[in-house]
Parts: structure tokens; sequence; C-alpha cells
């Protein structure tokens, strides 16, 4: 990928977090750190590794993504309003009751939503699915998903991990949006998931690790995975939680929280430029 | 008593089924035995899935798998799938709406018999029923639940359908009468003095119960309600109106299940006296099918002595609001 064509991505994803900022504000609801740190991910699959049809929702040959961590899924609604699956002016509805942009995302309401989640630690199973699904069926998909890093203290996480590996599916990619934070404070203090490494090659599954906001290094990493064939393969995507926000960067504390007007003006500011 | 599997039934289905529709499959978590399911994951290998000894994968793996077109029937104990798995089932399931089929065995106290209360499931139909969108299904016998699998594998849409212990009474002589997803039907019409509404395994003893009640002269008229969801609140009102009594029987907890869906109706189209038959909000122990619904007052004579205890509050209602000294 050419530099120009990298840097047309990292403006596209300034553009999605300036989007999120706005939303979360607007919606006076949500979920502004963990949204942010995944930004760059979700914008590198949408806008340049998978292969999907915007025009074509439902096609069955699409790339399939999902979010576990559901509740970043406002980062998830501007990528994909921004791709053309639905009208950028449908963004700031989110959380309202007539808007199709559920808190949590909603496979039967947006269009461009490959599967409904919000509860933890279920995508991989899901993404198992539809993965196992398209070999069944002969059709040439990938099936992504995101998870939090928090989001692998579930159990349903590894019994996932056990069974993508016995059944050999090599065109399942799960990205674990690492930013060493949780609901309840620092993933090394609430739980005993750390080191996370070792239990994924302990599982069998093609590791990883990279700088989850290097585009270059994202999209390196997804065309490996892609090529992998015979397991599943996980990216560790080191990210910090709020990035792009100087003053959100690392603060727990907007784990859920809302942009006051001065906040919500600072961090557009920070953002830069227009859009 | 003539047995036959229930669980057998099921797996014959699907064989059945999967030879003319690809789309059907298989999911286990180490449940194949259970289901005797092994024929199915020989004659198509490549549509039987077993994720292990984990069902709350097994139910995201199934809904994956709906997602793209697909229509799985998930197998494995009742109480695994209503309980260990519940989330999955309400999050990916019901709320996407997608045609996961989800067959639960060792539905009821009775069978899960000797095993003990980790694997008798008398909550199943109570959990299930209360999450918007999934059709629930009771079978009395191994020919019912074909005539089940087969109508869930039609309708769109999440399902779960309860059998038994793979040792499960014979109900119907054939051939059995027809099943029609969604409605109530009457199996017996002696007369209009006490509806015995049933459902699942203990079918024969609701019908034995009713033949004795008319050697003592007491006319009953047996419903069948083998789909607690959606339910035919039509014909139970209609029944409740009619027979102006009601006796309840399941293999379930009296909360939850058939007895509080009659309640339910009852309450709100068709106020009659009604007595609940079912385990009464406890753990039963180990034992012999038989004698476990006999011990927890799902007997023949608890039908008839609750029958006709329910026809005297018919005849002489008590008077709401009396002071009682």
């Amino acid at each position: 990928m050419t530099d120009a064509a990298i840097n047309g991505l990292v403006e596209t994803a300034r553009l999605i977090r300036r989007d999120v900022v706005r939303m979360i504000h607007l919606a006076g609801d949500g979920h502004p750190g963990p949204a942010l740190s995944v930004v760059d991910i979700v914008t590198a699959l949408y806008f340049a590794a998978m292969r999907i049809d915007p025009s074509r929702p439902q096609w069955p040959e699409r790339d399939r993504f999902i979010l576990s961590k559901g509740h970043a899924c406002p980062a998830l609604y501007a990528a994909l309003a921004r791709r053309g699956y639905f009208p950028m002016e449908e963004l700031p509805g989110l959380r309202s009751l007539p808007s199709m942009l559920q808190g949590h995302p909603d496979m039967n309401k947006t269009p461009g939503i490959d599967m409904t989640s919000g509860s933890l630690g279920n995508g991989i199973g899901l993404g198992l699915g539809m993965a196992l699904a398209g070999r069944l069926r002969g059709l040439p998909y990938d099936t992504f998903v995101v998870t939090g890093d928090g989001e692998l203290e579930e159990g349903v996480v590894w019994e996932a991990a056990m069974a993508a590996c016995r059944y050999r599916v090599g065109r399942l990619t799960v990205i674990v949006d690492h930013n060493g934070m949780q609901s309840g404070g620092a993933v090394e203090a609430v739980s005993g998931l750390v080191p996370i490494r070792p239990k994924w090659e302990a599982f069998g599954w093609h590791l990883q690790e990279i700088d989850g906001h290097d585009m270059g290094q994202i999209l390196e990493a997804v065309a490996l995975a892609r090529r992998v064939g015979d397991r599943p393969s996980v990216i560790l995507a080191h990210t910090v939680k709020g990035k792009g926000v100087p003053f959100m960067e690392g603060d727990n504390s907007w784990h859920k929280r809302v942009p006051t007007r001065e906040e919500f003006a600072a961090a557009m500011a920070a953002l830069g430029g227009e859009g | 008593m003539r047995l036959e599997s229930t669980r057998t039934a099921v797996t014959e289905t699907l064989l059945e089924m999967a030879e003319t529709d690809p789309n059907i499959l298989l999911v286990c978590a180490d449940s194949v035995l259970v289901i005797r399911g092994r024929l199915f994951a020989e004659r198509f290998p490549e549509r039987y899935f077993d994720v292990g000894i984990a069902e709350q994968n097994a139910v995201c793996c199934a809904a994956g798998l709906a997602a793209c077109g697909f229509v799985p029937f998930v197998a494995t104990y009742a109480g695994f799938i209503s309980m260990r798995a519940c989330e999955q089932v309400r999050t990916f399931v019901a709320y996407p709406g997608l045609p996961v089929k989800l067959v639960g065995a060792n539905g009821g106290m009775a069978s899960g018999e000797r095993e003990g209360v980790t694997h008798q499931f008398f909550e199943d139909l109570g959990i299930l029923r209360t999450i918007p969108g999934i059709t629930v299904v009771v079978p009395a016998e191994a020919s019912q639940v074909r005539e089940a699998i087969r109508a869930v594998a039609r309708c769109d849409g999440p399902a779960y359908v309860r059998v038994g212990s793979g040792r499960d009474p014979v109900v119907f002589e054939p051939p059995a009468p027809p099943f029609v997803l969604g409605k109530a039907r009457v199996l017996r019409a002696v007369g209009r003095e006490v509806a015995l509404f049933g459902c699942g395994l203990i079918l024969n003893r609701v019908l034995e119960a009713a033949g004795e009640l008319e050697k003592r002269g007491v006319r009953a008229t047996v419903v069948e309600v083998h789909t607690l969801k959606p339910l035919d609140v039509e014909s139970i009102a209609g029944l409740l109106a009619d027979c102006g009594a009601a006796v309840s029987v399941e293999d379930h907890n009296i909360i939850g299940g058939l007895g509080s869906a009659i309640a339910e109706v009852a309450a709100e189209e068709a106020p009659v006296p009604l007595v609940r038959l079912g385990l009464r909000d406890l753990y039963p122990r180990s034992g012999k099918p038989e004698e476990l619904l006999d011990a927890y007052h799902i007997g023949v004579t608890d039908i008839v002595e609750a029958a006709l205890r329910v026809i005297e509050r018919k005849r002489r209602p008590a008077r709401a609001g009396r002071p009682t000294a």
C-alpha cells in the first residue's frame, strides 16, 4: 500500500474519531474511550482490508465483521456511514428511540452490521460459526472479530478458541484491542488475564503483536492473517484507550462518560481540521 | 408400559430431513451420545460439529452458522441450553431471530431420573418462555418429537424442543392425532366438567386419570398443550370457559411452565378455578422415573384428586374478601 493510501486511511480515522466524539456528545451517552481505541483497526478493515460492497450489505461472499466489544459501536457506525451503508445524517441519532443506531450493534436494525453484539465474550464463537459456514458453502470470505482485552476474561472466549483450533479454521481472524483497561480499572489489576500472548499461543493460534494505531502494521498483520490458512489467527493490537484526544488518553474515567460542551470543543480542536 | 426413545427420534428425523435439505446441521457439546447422533455424524460428517463440553460456544457457533443461512440444531441437555447458555440463546439466537433450533434432553425431573438434580431439568420451559421470539415445544412421545422437529425446521426463527431420557413412554396408539405447531388439541372429550391440561412425557398419566375419573362418573376433557409458545390462547380460553374448572399437569416446576401459562390465560381471559400439578418449587431426589412422578405428586391419583377438588371449588366458590374469623 502506498504512503498516499496510508495517509488517506489516517485521515479517515481522524474523521471517524471526530464523528465518535460528536455522536456521544450529542447522544449524551456512550463509551468514548473504548471507541477511540479501536478506530484505526475498524478504519483499516472497512476502508482497505475487507472485501465488502456497501450497496449489497447481504452479499453472501462479503468478508464478515463482528465487533465483539459492542460498546465501541460509535466507531463502527461512523465507519459504516462514511463507507456508504447508510447516510451520515443517521449518526447524531445514536441511542435515541427512532434511530437505527442502537446502544449496541443490532444486525436487524442497522445495514452493514453482520452480527448483533454487546454482551462480551461471544464474538469469537459467533465468528467461528460464520467461518465454518463459509467453508461449508465454499465461499471465499474471511471473518474478522474485534474484541477488547478485558473481554478475554469471559470463559466462552476460550471455549471458542479451543473449537476454532480443533476445526482448523483458517479464515477467522481475531483482533484484540489491547488498551490495557476495562470498566473497573487496569486489566492487569482486575483479573489474572495478563500475560495474554502465551494464552493464545497455548491454544494453538497464529499470533502477531502490533501497534494498533499504526495503519501500516494493521494492514500488514491482517494480510498475513488471511494467508495463515490452516489455523485461526489472533492479532494482539496494542492500543491506547481514548486515542486521539489527549485528555481522554489513558484516563479510564472516559470508559463511559459524556464530554461537556467545553470538553467537546477541546476534543474537536485536538482532533484537528474540519469534518 | 411401552417405551420409545424421544432422543433417537430427534436424530432419525434430522437424518431424514438432511437428505433433502443441505442446510440442516447438527451442533453438539460432547452430546453426540446423549442425542444418539452418531448416525448423523457418520452420514454427514461435514455438517456435524462438536465443540466439546462448551454449551455457550455451541450456541454462539450455531448462531454464526445460522446468520449465514444454515439451520443448525443444537442438541444437548435441557438445562445446559436453558441455563448454562441462556444468555447466548437470548441475545444471539432469539434477539436477532436466527433459525437456531435447540433440542433439550432430560426435560423434566423424571427424564433426569437417577442422575439427580444436576441432570433433572424442570426450569427450562419457564426460562425459555420468558424470552421473546422462541417457539417452545414439549412433545408427548417419540412420534410427536418427529413431528415437532419437522415443524420447527420449517418455521422461521428460533425454537426449543424438549425431549426425555431415551426411555420414554408411548402415549398414542398409531396413528397419533395430527400435530399442528402452535395449536392445543383435545385428546379426549368425555365431557366438560373439568379440563385437564397436560404436556410432555406425563401425558399418559393425564389420559389414565381421565379414564379413572370417567369410571367415577366425572366427565373430563384432556387437552394437550404441546406448544407452550406461541400459546394457543383462544382454544385454551374457550376450554376454560366451557369446563369452568381446570387442572394442569407437567413435569416442570409449577412456576413458569404449563401451569403458569394456563393460569395467565385463566386470569386474563376466563377466570376459573385451577389446580397446578408439577414440582412444587423444590428440588427432587434421584430415583426411577415412574416412582419419582408418584413421589412428587404427579401421579394418576393426584390428578384424579385435583380434578375432584377443582370441580368442588367450581360448585362452591370461595367468596373473596370474606373475613376468616
